[in-house]
């Protein structure tokens, strides 16, 4: 019983932090249709900005917070208007250009990282890294013990507050409704007067944010070296896959899918099959149910408004 | 003078052992030959079929380890994987095809990565056939390097051929058909599951060849190297992305860039270091302005040297 | 005219190019000199044991050419960089053979990478010396012309398995190691000699290099409950691995490490308090009573901030082997320096240094192992008692009796 909730929660903790990490693909893969393989790559430039902070003025990693998304949001947005659509606009006899693009894209980054910063582990020892909370410490007699760590508990409420933002912000401010716009109908959208160049920086810039804010978050449960993008990048696929592109209640709910599946297979199956185990969910996904969790979600929507 | 190109470029390559080259020239040779191949074999799949794909590590990776495999298990000689590796890559295409030809853009670059990696990781894990990630190390069959050379010449010889013949017959058109607009190409009567697949297979069988190849010529290998999306998957779409997709040389072109340039980079001193970030300039840069590669695009590059000249 | 002058321009480009290629390869040519060029993981994930091994061969050529180099000459080092990647060690070792005709080769970090090399040194009948790579089989093959300093897989947990059987005396162990070459062949020689000396292997758990979260199989561990929990990874899995234990509050009597990642200062800095009283394999500290490893390890760390972990005393000791067996080598061919290199019988600041055939192993180093723990922050050698520089701490205390 116990190792069963024990691996539920931190299916849970882990299910929150993926959703953020698949939120911002998600984004610029429904909006843009642009297949970004340089997702973790950016992840990483956020956990180097926030290591350094740490290390030259003691900032925490948690109020790094502050500094990195936004940057990552001014970056991302130069990406998209001066390297990324160019190649859109080209003609090419393969479509894919953009794709090979970000790859490109992060080659040069992981490469500069390493060359600035050598292959060198780092991380980011706060003083509560392995602080937890017990519930033996609140329920005198459980017959379990289980221990929720404090930092992947905070990460995981911010992750929250995060997504629950962007969320209303996609929802309920203009912009967020014309990026939306932009997503279902690229054409009809500039019909209705969106500035559609505008929408397509800033939801890059805005994956870009997201992918860094998990960074943030990431680096005090973790820890950082330049080749951790590409692992990262995948993890956004799969959950951008299972929970439907463009669609960031899908993300949500395939990120904790994710998590959870991820925890259950390593401590029921064997820990060396969990990467495997990621794979075969995306695959499974993509032939059985390719519009992802969102896809079931609008049939029950539709279901109910009968 | 056109038509001669190609057996000229042969004459010199047959001659090329005889000039003398040290064992390290002959390796960079023989590496630009097999990934000529690999993009070869690529592009026929994803330039002419338009079918992008980001797993044919699967492809390679199982050749190299029909040749590993019966070498290390079963004792026979691993010459033999180059046989073995036709009917099993042959059912891996036949078996991805039916995941992930059904799909379309993004969607299919995703899945066939995802494959790629699923094969790896089954590679890594099923340690009693592959030895997981401590690899297979064979003995290498001649010390010196001339006898790979000419087979591997013969097997882009073989490839070109191959590709040359298909392109070239009426299978090319519908390729061709298929990558500019399938639905149209579906409503002339052209069966595009039928004929993807077979791009798929060809594609599958030579690039296992490439494989089987590497294992006999390194001597040895592992899941991380042969299954590697980075160094054998997104390289082979880099060669033929910048060499040209969808020309009969590009991908022999980008090979000969792409190998002897990273090297070249590599041995300078201070830079080698950043040799990767040389690279995705290049890439980024040719992606941008020569989107066909350079082949492809070789029209804009004269031009942009005449406007100089001008 | 204007078609001349740029004619004139695309002519010094390719000149100037030229030019920095010659003078690219150029830098090799200097005679008098004994060079040697050393094949190390400069970048990629091992590149922090690249760069512990590159300093003190360096310290060791620099020690050498003081005492009068090699019969008078000097030692000029370079050092290749083959990314931690098998393939590409091998094609260094083929062009420092065909095209540099170096006449012995030493040098590389990992197992997997020392293994391409062994192969490519044997077929072309040079010497090779391998430094750091403990695979058991790269001595087990038969070969005539690969030699290794450090003992292999098989007895790294020797010192580690004495202390057990004499002081713990545990049941049962679980062991968690990462699924590279060195992880796998760690964990499968401890699951045997474990069986050996009878304890119960309660779990084999392998993980993925990079992996996030190691709670789910902790959790299913900590049900096991074993008396020992036995980790073989590299130094960020290692700190994590602790760091959740620790969260979980696993009360196992030992937590016991590989070697690796355990093994330096890195892990302490990382673990922080979840590292103390962690145990583990390793080949040397330090603390060794051997002549010249004390000062060998105060010069590192006067010089580059922290102790050396045991692979730069492999290193720095293999250059002295090397200088060794050319002082006595007939002359400067291969197979001259391979049978000087065989007759070694030299004490180095990593120990004693003898290649022998036993137990299956040809051109083997034997040697004690030993067992560190992380006492008050700082890893002490606690085993043999012969090596010993403080007492060791058994039994630990539990995670919620520790401050």
């Amino acid at each position: 019983m116990e190792v069963l909730l024990q691996t539920l929660i931190a299916g849970i903790l882990l299910g929150g932090l993926y959703s953020l990490i698949g939120i911002g693909m998600t984004l610029i893969l429904g909006v843009m249709k642009i297949i970004n393989l340089t997702h973790g790559q950016l992840m990483m430039v956020a956990m180097y900005i926030t290591f350094w902070l740490f290390s030259i003025f003691k900032l925490d990693p948690y109020l790094s917070l502050f500094i990195a998304p936004p940057l990552l949001f001014l970056f991302g947005m130069g990406l998209q208007k001066f390297l990324i659509d160019p190649v859109l606009k080209v003609e090419s006899i393969l479509p894919h250009n953009q794709v090979i693009l970000t790859v490109g894209i992060g080659m040069v980054l992981q490469n500069l990282a390493t060359i600035f910063f050598t292959s060198d582990y780092r991380s980011t020892p706060v003083s509560y890294a392995t602080d937890a909370w017990y519930l033996s410490d609140i329920w005198k007699t459980a017959p379990i013990e289980l221990s929720l760590s404090f930092s992947w508990t905070i990460s995981f409420c911010i992750a929250v507050a995060i997504t629950v933002m962007l969320w209303y912000f996609l929802a309920k401010t203009d912009t967020g409704k014309s990026i939306r716009a932009t997503a279902q109908d690229l054409d009809a959208a500039m019909l209705m007067g969106v500035n559609v160049n505008m929408m397509r920086m800033i939801t890059f810039g805005i994956g870009s944010a997201m992918v860094a804010a998990s960074g943030c978050l990431f680096i005090p449960i973790y820890y950082l070296f330049p080749a951790l993008g590409s692992q990262f990048t995948l993890i956004a696929f799969v959950i951008t896959i299972l929970g439907g592109m463009g669609s960031t209640m899908g993300a949500i709910i395939g990120g904790l899918i994710l998590g959870v599946f991820e925890s259950v297979t390593a401590t029921y199956v064997g820990m060396g099959w969990a990467p495997a185990g990621r794979f075969l969910v995306f695959i499974a996904a993509l032939v059985f149910l390719p519009g992802g969790v969102a896809s079931l979600l609008k049939r029950h929507a539709i279901r109910k408004s009968k | 003078m056109k038509r001669y190109f190609p057996i000229i470029v042969l004459a010199v390559l047959c001659v090329l052992p005889l000039v003398g080259l040290n064992t390290y020239l002959m390796h960079i040779v023989i590496l630009s030959v097999m990934w000529a191949v690999c993009g070869m074999a690529w592009n026929l799949l994803g330039g002419y079929c338009g079918q992008v794909s980001f797993g044919h590590a699967a492809f390679f990776g199982t050749g190299a380890y029909c040749s590993g495999i019966l070498a290390m298990k079963f004792k026979l000689s691993a010459w033999y994987g180059f046989l073995l590796s036709v009917p099993l890559n042959v059912a891996v295409a036949l078996s991805m095809g039916l995941i992930v030809l059904r799909l379309r853009g993004p969607y299919f670059v995703l899945a066939t990565l995802a494959i790629g990696e699923v094969f790896r990781i089954f590679a890594e894990n099923v340690v009693d056939l592959t030895n997981g990630n401590l690899g297979i190390m064979i003995e290498r069959t001649w010390v010196e390097k001339t006898q790979f050379y000419y087979i591997v010449l013969g097997l882009g010889l073989l490839a070109y051929a191959v590709v040359k013949f298909i392109t070239e017959s009426r299978w090319g058109y519908y390729f061709v058909a298929i990558r500019e607009d399938q639905d149209a190409a579906e409503s002339l009567g052209i069966n595009t599951t039928l004929y993807k697949t077979i791009a798929l297979t060809v594609s599958a069988v030579l690039t296992g060849f490439a494989g089987s190849f590497y294992m006999v010529y390194m001597g040895y290998i592992d899941p991380q190297i042969v299954f590697s999306l980075g160094e054998i998957s997104i390289l082979m779409i880099m060669v033929v992305m910048v060499g040209g997709v969808a020309t009969f040389w590009g991908p022999t072109v980008g090979a000969v860039i792409m190998v002897i340039l990273a090297e070249l980079i590599r041995s300078i001193p201070r830079v080698g270091v950043a040799y990767q970030t040389l690279f995705g300039i290049l890439l980024i840069v040719i992606i941008i302005y020569l989107p066909n590669g350079l082949v492809g695009d070789f029209a804009k590059i004269r031009r942009m040297f005449q406007r100089g000249a001008a | 005219m204007h078609k001349k002058l740029i004619r004139k321009k695309k002519y010094l480009i390719f000149i100037g190019i030229l030019m920095v290629m010659a003078f690219g390869f150029s830098m090799r040519v200097y005679a008098e000199d004994i060079k040697f060029a050393i094949p190390l993981p400069l970048t990629g994930a091992q590149a922090k044991f690249g760069e512990i091994e590159q300093k003190s061969y360096i310290m060791a050529m620099e020690e050498i050419n003081a005492k009068g180099g090699i019969k008078g000459q000097k030692i000029v080092l370079r050092f290749e960089d083959s990314q931690g990647k098998p393939e590409v060690a091998r094609s260094i070792a083929e062009k420092l053979i065909d095209v540099d005709k170096q006449p012995v080769i030493f040098g590389e970090y990992s197992s997997s990478c020392s293994k391409a090399i062994a192969a490519v040194a044997e077929e072309r009948k040079v010497p090779y010396i391998v430094t750091t790579g403990a695979l058991d089989d790269i001595t087990q093959q038969n070969y005539k012309f690969v030699f290794r300093i450090c003992p292999s897989n098989a007895y790294y947990a020797g010192g580690l398995l004495s202390f057990f059987a004499e002081i713990v005396k545990p049941q049962s162990i679980a062991i968690l190691y990462e699924s590279s070459d060195f992880g796998t062949s760690g964990a499968d020689e401890m699951a045997k000699s474990a069986e050996k000396a009878g304890m119960k292997v309660l779990a084999k758990e392998k993980y993925e290099k990079g992996a996030v979260d190691f709670k789910p199989v902790l959790s299913k561990i900590k049900g096991a409950n074993p008396d020992v929990i036995y980790m073989v990874s590299y130094v960020m899995d290692a700190a994590l691995l602790m760091r959740q234990i620790k969260e979980l509050r696993i009360d196992s009597k030992i937590f016991a490490g590989g070697a690796a990642g355990f093994a330096i200062p890195e892990f302490v800095d990382n673990a922080k308090d979840a590292s103390e009283h962690v145990m583990t394999a390793t080949l040397w500290s330090q603390q060794m009573p051997y002549p010249g490893s004390k000062e060998y390890a105060e010069k590192y760390k006067a010089s580059f901030k922290t102790y050396p972990s045991y692979h730069g005393a492999e290193a720095h000791a293999t250059l002295y082997v090397i200088k060794d067996a050319l002082d006595r080598a007939k002359s400067m061919s291969p197979q001259d320096i391979r049978d000087a290199v065989k007759a070694t019988k030299m004490m180095t600041v990593f120990g004693p240094v003898e290649f022998v055939d036993k137990d299956g192993y040809q051109n083997q180093n034997f040697m004690d192992t030993l067992v560190l723990q992380v006492i008050k922050g700082k890893h002490e050698t606690i085993w043999p008692k012969k090596y010993a520089s403080a007492n060791y701490v058994y039994p630990i205390p539990k995670w919620r009796d520790r401050k």
